[in-house]
């Protein structure tokens, strides 16, 4: 076990950006049945019943949560193009927007009419509450990867932890798409 | 002692992480204005993730993986020999092995507690133990045969064979693949405090309400089981990438051995539908440390979405456990009988059959449940439809064996007996899939029985062809073959006195998960408990046999049996990379007497100590 | 970068869009099946623009490095 260095040398070159990528979706498709079981769950039990919630800061974290999408989405496209300054700033206004977003949930959170021993309540809080654990995720990881692109780590060959990072924020915002409908528009 | 310092370094972080935690929520309790701070299971779920963690960067995750998080240089420690057993280590053959001995060392574990219940119920009344004992020995027993069910052949028979039937140098994402057996130490210590905290007193499938109103354990029983859920879903990440993105050259999809045919499709099933088990513990934990309604009916919420939720999961579980057993079978039996694998394409597309249709059958665990009746039509049809594929791998198996030239050694004698115990489990699995007499067996021992021929008959004795198969490649040396051949006769008989036995009391309506039954049934049940106790004595031979060849064995040759494909090719044990280069695949695996057929070959195979350049003739 | 960046924004001004159409039309109709019919489908789309253009699915199955 010592003498590893000459197996090194023969290991063949593997794509590991494709292998990155390719395990990343399988994640995220598995990621989806979790969220895909709590909505199941959520129409099970309430129907489309709901209780009354504050639209207005419903539909503002949504349209934060997107703009968040979209600045992540220039971070990404800068780093392919090694314009480091943009994908600086893309990464903080991400980062912003998530903690944003998370404040807004947390808000939401306080001025709920409704309490979580009831069925609407169950279901309100586990689903925003995990949505959100994902988002607070992603934020860790988005300043992890920050740190990274402040000591020039990344360039337009080699940024997949960018390119991860998001990615995995794009897929909450997905999950957002289906859980704001179901959770504040139907009925 | 390197081995020592590793583990119970990280044990040590453990530990204090799961204080910590502890402490961190009481804290937070405290500052909330809870009265206990102290007393909520919430304070277990805290010690539980943050003891996770620590153990995790203890046992080496820290410096070989997350360092590269913060950007710092990752290291690893290296140990010499054995000791590399007891480290984060990310060889794919190592993992192997952890697995496969850990998950033996917890077969027996678990068959003790079975033994212990088969004392109880030798007779009726109750002798030796309460029936809150009872319960906690059945809950323990269920869950920890579940773990073996699922990880055994997947981590130990998959984790050592995939990359080398493949041709691959290692698994795709070799940290991640250390990262999965790793999390299993601390399922295990949760799963073995459980009797601690009174017992899980629910059994492996913790229904509601019990579940959400019994003892304390219930809260370690769904931490572990979660944290299981996740090894079993990047387990099956990584074997899907592996298996897509890392064949050796000319190695298409139509060549790819059987064994690795039936783990791609596992592994789809594992990280699709594990999420289901993980969902369903965690309303259970919501329920119980977060004061949530999911499962109480009085405050809208509804028990029987647990039971959707759980088999949602659960049945397909059984395909996860069984699927394994059925590639390494078709396996072993093809090269012992010295034949092509007979209708490849037909048992290839069975498992894709079986892939497709475990997701809509999973309610006729529920016939007796309450849920709506026009739910049972489709849910018997779709049920009964499955024997189709299934059956499709029997002809697969039979249709090999038939004209071959046998070659009854161990491997092949497990493999034999796995098709005859499926053949009875699946018969008996006709009366519960059909409503009108699921009503009358519904949770009697006909359950039971059905259930440990299918796992056990099917999966466990296809766990011990794999063993046995590959027990001279993975430790370069060879066990006793009368030994083994008397274990397998000695399990073969003890397995199906035991179990067919088992049906009769279920018929005439014995309860499972009961310490007591009739007197009328005495009779029957003591039957039952020697055939039982017959059966786990048969482990004692396996035990003296594998660990007397381990250490002082004859050496064993690189390809004892003859085997063609690509496993076989190089050293026993295999070099840390694999093969001594790339081999490149000609030809189909399984063609045996085929004249001039070739499956892999080494290119340049000049090299000294390679093996000779086509890899396996004909054999006959 | 340019032409990138110009794709994106304007997937995300579509987006915007669906977003606040799906706020208006869940808040003024009444028809609780065509509500649900009709909130599915957005979100349905929505998905797919985010996960096309937004994450690259395509980048799993074509082989050069779209820069
Ligand atoms: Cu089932």
């Amino acid at each position: 076990m010592a003498v590893i260095a000459p197996a090194e040398a023969h290991r063949p070159v593997h794509d590991h950006l494709k292998l990155n990528r390719a395990g990343l979706w399988l994640f995220f498709f598995s990621e989806s049945v979790l969220f895909g079981l709590l909505l199941t769950a959520r129409f099970y039990l309430e129907g489309i019943q709901r209780e009354e919630l504050d639209q207005l800061l419903g539909l503002g974290i949504t349209i934060v949560l997107l703009l968040s999408s979209v600045t992540a989405f220039t971070a990404e496209t800068a780093i392919e193009h090694d314009n480091r300054k943009l994908a600086n700033w893309g990464l903080i206004a991400t980062i912003a927007l998530g903690v944003l977003f998370a404040a807004g949930v947390g808000y939401e959170w306080s001025i709920a009419h409704f309490h979580r021993d009831e069925a609407f309540g169950t279901l309100f809080f586990t689903m925003t509450g995990i949505h959100a654990s994902h988002v607070i995720s992603g934020i860790g990881i988005l300043v992890l990867v920050w740190v990274q692109l402040l000591r020039g780590r990344y360039t337009s060959r080699d940024h997949w932890p960018i390119a991860g990072a998001v990615m995995y924020w794009h897929f909450v915002d997905v999950v957002w798409v289906f859980f704001y409908p179901a959770l504040y528009l139907v009925n | 002692m390197h081995a020592l310092k590793s583990v119970a370094g990280a044990a040590g972080l453990g530990m204090i992480g799961f204080y910590l935690g502890l402490g961190f929520v009481a804290v937070l309790r405290a500052m909330l204005g809870y009265p206990d701070a102290w007393g909520g299971e919430i304070n277990i779920v805290g010690g539980y993730v943050f003891g996770l963690v620590g153990w995790l960067m203890g046992i080496g995750m820290w410096g070989i993986w997350i360092r590269e998080w913060f950007g710092l240089k990752t290291y690893q420690r290296r140990a010499p020999g054995w000791q590399r057993y007891f480290t984060f280590n990310t060889d794919h053959k190592v993992i192997g092995i952890q697995y496969l001995v850990t998950f033996i060392v917890v077969f027996l574990l678990a068959g003790l507690l079975a033994l212990g219940m088969r004392l109880e119920l030798a007779s009726s009344g109750m002798q030796f133990i309460s029936h809150s004992q009872y319960n906690g020995a059945m809950g323990l027993h269920g869950i920890l045969m579940i773990a073996v069910a699922v990880a055994a052949v997947i981590g130990g028979a998959g984790n050592y064979a995939v990359p080398l039937m493949i041709g691959a140098d290692d698994m795709a994402f070799p940290r991640l693949n250390a990262l999965t057996f790793w999390l299993i130490p601390p399922v295990a210590v949760a799963l073995l405090a459980t009797p601690f905290l009174g017992g899980i007193e629910t059994g492996w499938t913790a229904y509601p309400p019990l579940s959400t109103t019994t003892n304390s354990s219930q809260i370690l029983f769904d931490l572990a089981i979660i944290t299981f859920g996740l090894t079993s879903i990047l387990g099956g990440l990584n074997f899907i990438i592996t298996i897509i993105f890392m064949r050796a050259p000319g190695m298409t999809w139509g060549r790819l051995p059987i064994f690795v045919w039936s783990m791609f499709v596992t592994s789809w099933l594992a990280i699709f539908f594990t999420q289901g088990f993980a969902v369903a513990l965690l309303m259970i934990l919501l329920d119980r440390v977060a004061g949530m309604a999911f499962f109480s009916a009085e405050a809208g919420g509804d028990p029987l979405l647990y039971q959707h939720v759980f088999w949602f999961y659960s049945h397909p579980a059984v395909y996860i456990m069984v699927l394994p057993g059925f590639g390494l079978a078709l396996e072993v039996i093809s090269h012992f009988s010295r034949k092509p694998l007979f209708a490849y394409r037909y048992a290839v597309g069975a498992f894709l059959g079986i892939l497709g249709l475990s997701g809509v059958v999973w309610a006729h665990h529920m016939f007796t449940s309450g849920m709506p009746n026009y739910l049972h039509g489709p849910f018997l049809v779709a049920t009964e439809l499955i024997s189709i594929p299934t059956g499709l791998i029997f002809l697969s198996a039979l249709g090999t064996i038939w004209m071959g030239k046998l070659w009854l050694q161990t491997p092949m004698l497990f493999a034999m007996a796995v098709i005859f115990n499926f053949a009875c489990g699946g018969v008996t699995g006709i009366f519960l899939a059909d409503v009108p007499t699921d009503i009358h067996l519904h949770d009697t021992y006909f359950v039971v029985a059905h259930f440990h021929y299918t796992i056990v008959g099917g999966e466990i004795f296809a766990l011990f062809a794999g063993i046995y198969y590959w027990f001279p490649k993975m430790t370069g040396r060879m066990y006793n073959e009368t030994l083994a051949k008397l274990h397998f006769w000695w399990m073969f008989i003890g397995f199906n006195l035991t179990f067919f036995t088992m049906h009769l009391p279920g018929v005439k309506g014995m309860n499972r998960r009961v310490a007591d039954f009739p007197e009328s049934l005495d009779n029957l049940n003591m039957l039952v408990s020697i055939s039982g106790w017959l059966l786990g004595l048969s482990f004692l031979v396996f035990m003296y046999n594998m660990i007397n060849a381990w250490i002082r064995g004859p050496v064993a040759e690189a390809n004892p049996w003859r085997a063609r494909t690509l496993e076989w090719q190089t050293t026993s044990p295999p070099p840390h990379e694999n093969f001594p280069e790339q081999p490149v695949i000609k030809g189909h695996p399984y063609d045996y007497g085929v004249p001039g057929s070739v499956h892999g070959v080494f290119p340049n195979s000049g090299l000294a100590g390679a093996p000779s350049g086509s890899a396996g003739g004909g054999g006959q | 970068m340019q032409k990138a960046m110009q794709t994106g924004m304007v997937v995300a001004v579509i987006l915007a869009v669906l977003t606040i159409v799906e706020y208006v039309f869940a808040v003024n109709f009444d028809d609780d099946t065509i509500r649900f019919i009709g909130l599915s489908f957005a979100a349905v789309g929505k998905a797919a623009l985010i996960v096309y253009y937004f994450m690259h699915v395509y980048r799993l199955w074509r082989v050069e490095e779209a820069h």
